[in-house]
C-alpha cells in the first residue's frame, strides 16, 4: 500500500508491504527495511526498524513525537484528488484568529475603525501572558466577533479586516 | 509539630508540600478552584477544600476563604508555597490573627522586602552593594529623564512592588524613555495594583545568581549557597543550576555573596527560608537585586547539592524548632540542574498552551528528580502559571549533570499540549551553555545564533510515516471538507500495516 507523506515540509513516499517498507524522501536514496509496529494504547506506538527502537506518540493533529522529537506530518492517499492548499489569504478580507486559547482582556478597535498594518487589535491572555494581536495589513475593521472577557479557542476568528 | 497543614497553593508545589507533610505524618489539606477539582494536588492530599471560581482573585488569592477553610478543617498552619499569597504580609498577619501559623517569614520581614525601594535602602544600610539607581519611585517624566541621564543609558525600569519581570523595560535612548515608563507603570498597576516604578542602571551582561538563606526564630541564620539562574526568557527563569559555573572558577565568591545575603536577611529580621537575588558582572562584582521572602520554585537544585530538605526546615522552623545546622555543616557536593517544564510552544513564539494532556511519559532513573503537578488526562487550566513540572538532576560534575538531564528529557513526553521539553535539549547542546558562559542575555544570544536542527534521518521519518499511515487507516474515512489540509483521512485497511 502506498502513501504520500509530507514531513516537516519535505515530501516522501512510503510503500508498505507486509512487514517491510520502502521509504523515499524526495531527493534522497530510498531505504527498504523490515519493521514491526505495535499500538501500546491509543495514540502511543512502538516501532522497531531492524531492531532500532522508535517511541512514537501522537502529539496533535498532523503532529507526532518520535523519540522526543516533534515532526509535523501529513499523509495522502495518492489515489485521492488533491486540494492540499487553498490559495486563500494575502489580500482582500483578512481574518485574525486567536493564536492560543485564552481570555480577551482588551478590545482595542471597534467595527468601522481604520487600522494601520501592525496596529494592535485585541489582547488575549492565557497563563498570565498577554498577547497583542496585530493587524496584518492596513484596512478597516468590518467585523468584530468577540468582546472583552470572552473566552476564545485557538484558531477562533476574532476580527475581520478589509 | 503541626496537627494539620493547609496548602494555599496549587500545581507542582502543592504536590511537593503534600509529600513533605506525609513524611512527617502530618495530614495535608489541598485547596482548589473549579478548574483544579481533579488536580494532582487534590488527588494526593489527605483532604481538599473548595475555594471558588478559576480566576485567582476568586480562589487562590482569597485570604478570607483560605483562612475559613483552615479553621473549618482544623489546620493549625498554612504553607503558602510560592506566588499567590506567599509574599503578602497582610495574609501572614491574617493567619496570625486567626491563630494559624504562617509557614514563612515574619510579616514584618515580608513587608520590609516587599517594596524594592525599601529593600534597597535596607541592603545599603546593611553594607551590601546595590545597583546604582533611584532610591524612590520616579513619577514625572522630567525627573525620569534627569535621573536616566545621570545614571547613563542603558537604564532599566522596575516595578516597586515587582517580581517576575513585570514592569521591567530596558531603555537604550532617551527617546524611548517616556513610552517605557508608561508601559512599565501600567503593567505594574495591573500586576500589583501599584504603579510605582523606579529607574536603575543596567548592569552589562550580568549573571543572575541568588543565595538561599535559612534562619530560625532564635537568631541563627545561615546560607545554603547559590543558584545560577541566568537562563531566562523575558525575565522568567527557565533553567537553574548549582554550583554556578562562576563559583567553580572563583570559589571565594560563594562565601562573599553568602555573607552579604545573611547580612541583608538579618537586617530584615528574617526567619525561615528565603532567597537573596544578586546580579554579578563580568568582574565578579555583585549587586543586591531583591529578596524573595518564600520558598523558590528552583529550591530542588539546592536540596540536591546540599542534601538538606528546605521544606522540612521550613516546617520545623515555623513550629519553633532551632536550626541545628551551622554554616560549617553546609557542604556542596556535585552539580544539579533543573529545567522548568512549561506549557508553551517554543516553535510558535512561546505562546501558552493550556489544554488536555493526552499522553505522558515521565523520566526516571539514578539522580533524577521530577516535581510534577500533572498527569495524563489532566486539563491544564488557562488561568494559571504555565509551569507543569520541574525536572532536576544531580550528578558528580556539571558535565555529567548535563548528560543526565539530556537523557531524562529524551524520555519525557507530554502530548496533547505543547511544552518546551525539546527546547531544553537545544540549550543543553549549546557550546556557550556547556562552557558555563552565561548571562541574563544568554537566551537572546542563543536565539540569534540558533540554527534549525539537522533534518531527521530517513529511518526516523519512516517511523513517523508508518505510524501516520496506520493512524490514517484507522480513522474512519469521511470526505475532508473542501480545501482542508487535514489529511489523516485516508481510506485503507489497517491490516496492511500490522
Amino acid at each position: 500500500m502506498k502513501f504520500e507523506v509530507v514531513i516537516g515540509g519535505r515530501s516522501g513516499e512510503l510503500t508498505v508491504n507486509g512487514t517491510s517498507f520502502r521509504y523515499r524522501r524526495q531527493g534522497a536514496e530510498a531505504i527498504e527495511r523490515e519493521f514491526s509496529l505495535r499500538t501500546l494504547q491509543p495514540g502511543k506506538y512502538s516501532v522497531l526498524i531492524e531492531g532500532r527502537s522508535y517511541a512514537v506518540t501522537l502529539d496533535a493533529e498532523n503532529e507526532l513525537l518520535v523519540n522526543g522529537r516533534t515532526l509535523a506530518i501529513e499523509v495522502f492517499d495518492p489515489r485521492e484528488t488533491r486540494g492540499r492548499r487553498s490559495a486563500g489569504e494575502g489580500h482582500g478580507r483578512q481574518s485574525i484568529a486567536a493564536p492560543m486559547p485564552g481570555k480577551v482582556v482588551r478590545v482595542l478597535v471597534a467595527p468601522g475603525d481604520e487600522v494601520a498594518a501592525g496596529q494592535g487589535l485585541i489582547v488575549v491572555e492565557a497563563m498570565k501572558m498577554q498577547n497583542e494581536m496585530k493587524s496584518p495589513a492596513a484596512g478597516r475593521v468590518v467585523e468584530l466577533r468577540t468582546r472583552a472577557d470572552a473566552t476564545v479557542a485557538a484558531g477562533e476568528v476574532l476580527v475581520i479586516i478589509e | 509539630m503541626f496537627r494539620k497543614v493547609l496548602i494555599a497553593n496549587r500545581g507542582e508545589i502543592a504536590v511537593r508540600l503534600v509529600r513533605a507533610l506525609r513524611e512527617y505524618r502530618i495530614p495535608s489539606v489541598a485547596v482548589y478552584s473549579d478548574a483544579d477539582r481533579v488536580s494532582l494536588a487534590v488527588r494526593v492530599a489527605d483532604e481538599a477544600a473548595y475555594l471558588g471560581a478559576d480566576p485567582p482573585s476568586e480562589s487562590y488569592l482569597r485570604t478570607d476563604k483560605i483562612i475559613d477553610a483552615a479553621r473549618r478543617d482544623g489546620a493549625d498552619a498554612i504553607h503558602p508555597g510560592y506566588g499567590f499569597l506567599s509574599e503578602n504580609a497582610e495574609f501572614a498577619e491574617a493567619c496570625a490573627a486567626a491563630g494559624i501559623v504562617f509557614i514563612g517569614p515574619p510579616a514584618a520581614a515580608i513587608r520590609k522586602m516587599g517594596s524594592k525601594t525599601a529593600a534597597r535602602q535596607l541592603a545599603i544600610a546593611a553594607g551590601a552593594p546595590v545597583v546604582p539607581g533611584t532610591e524612590t519611585p520616579v513619577r514625572k517624566i522630567g525627573e525620569a529623564r534627569k535621573t536616566a541621564r545621570a545614571l547613563g543609558y542603558p537604564v532599566l525600569t522596575e516595578a516597586a512592588a515587582g517580581g517576575g519581570g513585570k514592569g521591567m523595560r530596558r531603555v537604550d535612548r532617551e527617546d524611548d524613555l517616556e513610552t517605557a515608563m508608561r508601559d512599565a507603570s501600567s503593567e505594574a498597576a495591573r500586576a500589583f495594583r501599584n504603579d510605582e516604578v523606579y529607574l536603575e542602571k543596567l548592569v552589562a551582561e550580568p549573571r543572575h545568581i541568588e543565595i538561599q538563606v535559612l534562619g530560625d526564630h532564635h537568631g541563627r541564620l545561615i546560607h545554603l549557597g547559590e543558584r545560577e539562574c541566568s537562563v531566562q526568557r523575558r525575565h522568567q527563569k527557565v533553567l537553574e543550576e548549582c554550583p554556578s559555573p562562576v563559583m567553580t572558577s572563583h570559589p571565594e565568591l560563594r562565601a562573599r555573596m553568602g555573607e552579604a545575603a545573611v547580612k541583608i536577611a538579618r537586617a530584615a529580621g528574617y526567619a525561615n527560608a528565603g532567597t537573596v537575588e544578586f546580579l554579578v558582572d563580568r568582574d565578579c562584582n555583585f549587586y543586591f537585586l531583591e529578596m524573595n521572602t518564600r520558598l523558590q520554585v528552583e529550591h530542588p537544585v539546592t536540596e540536591l547539592v546540599t542534601g538538606f530538605d528546605l521544606v522540612e526546615w521550613q516546617l520545623r522552623i515555623a513550629a519553633g524548632e532551632r536550626l541545628t545546622l551551622r554554616q560549617r555543616d553546609v557542604a556542596w557536593r556535585g552539580a544539579a540542574i533543573e529545567c522548568r517544564i512549561y506549557a508553551e510552544d517554543p516553535v510558535n513564539g512561546f505562546l501558552p498552551s493550556p489544554g488536555r494532556i493526552t499522553q505522558l511519559d515521565e523520566p526516571a532513573g539514578p539522580g533524577i528528580r521530577l516535581d510534577s503537578g500533572v498527569y495524563a488526562g489532566w486539563t491544564v487550566p488557562l488561568d494559571y502559571d504555565p509551569l507543569l513540572a520541574k525536572l532536576a538532576v544531580w550528578a558528580a560534575t556539571r558535565d555529567a549533570a548535563i548528560a543526565r538531564i539530556r537523557g531524562a528529557l529524551s524520555e519525557y513526553t507530554v502530548s496533547g499540549i505543547r511544552t518546551n521539553i525539546a527546547f531544553f535539549s537545544e540549550i543543553l547542546e549549546d557550546e556557550a551553555f556547556r562552557a558555563g558562559d552565561l548571562s541574563t542575555g544568554f537566551l537572546d544570544k542563543f536565539f540569534a545564533r540558533r540554527r534549525p536542527g539537522p533534518e531527521p534521518d530517513l529511518e526516523t521519518e519512516a517511523a513517523a510515516a508508518l505510524v501516520a499511515a496506520l493512524h490514517a487507516c484507522k480513522t474512519p474515512a469521511s470526505p475532508p471538507p473542501a480545501g482542508s489540509r487535514s489529511s489523516w483521512l485516508v481510506s485503507g485497511r489497517e491490516e496492511m500495516l500490522r
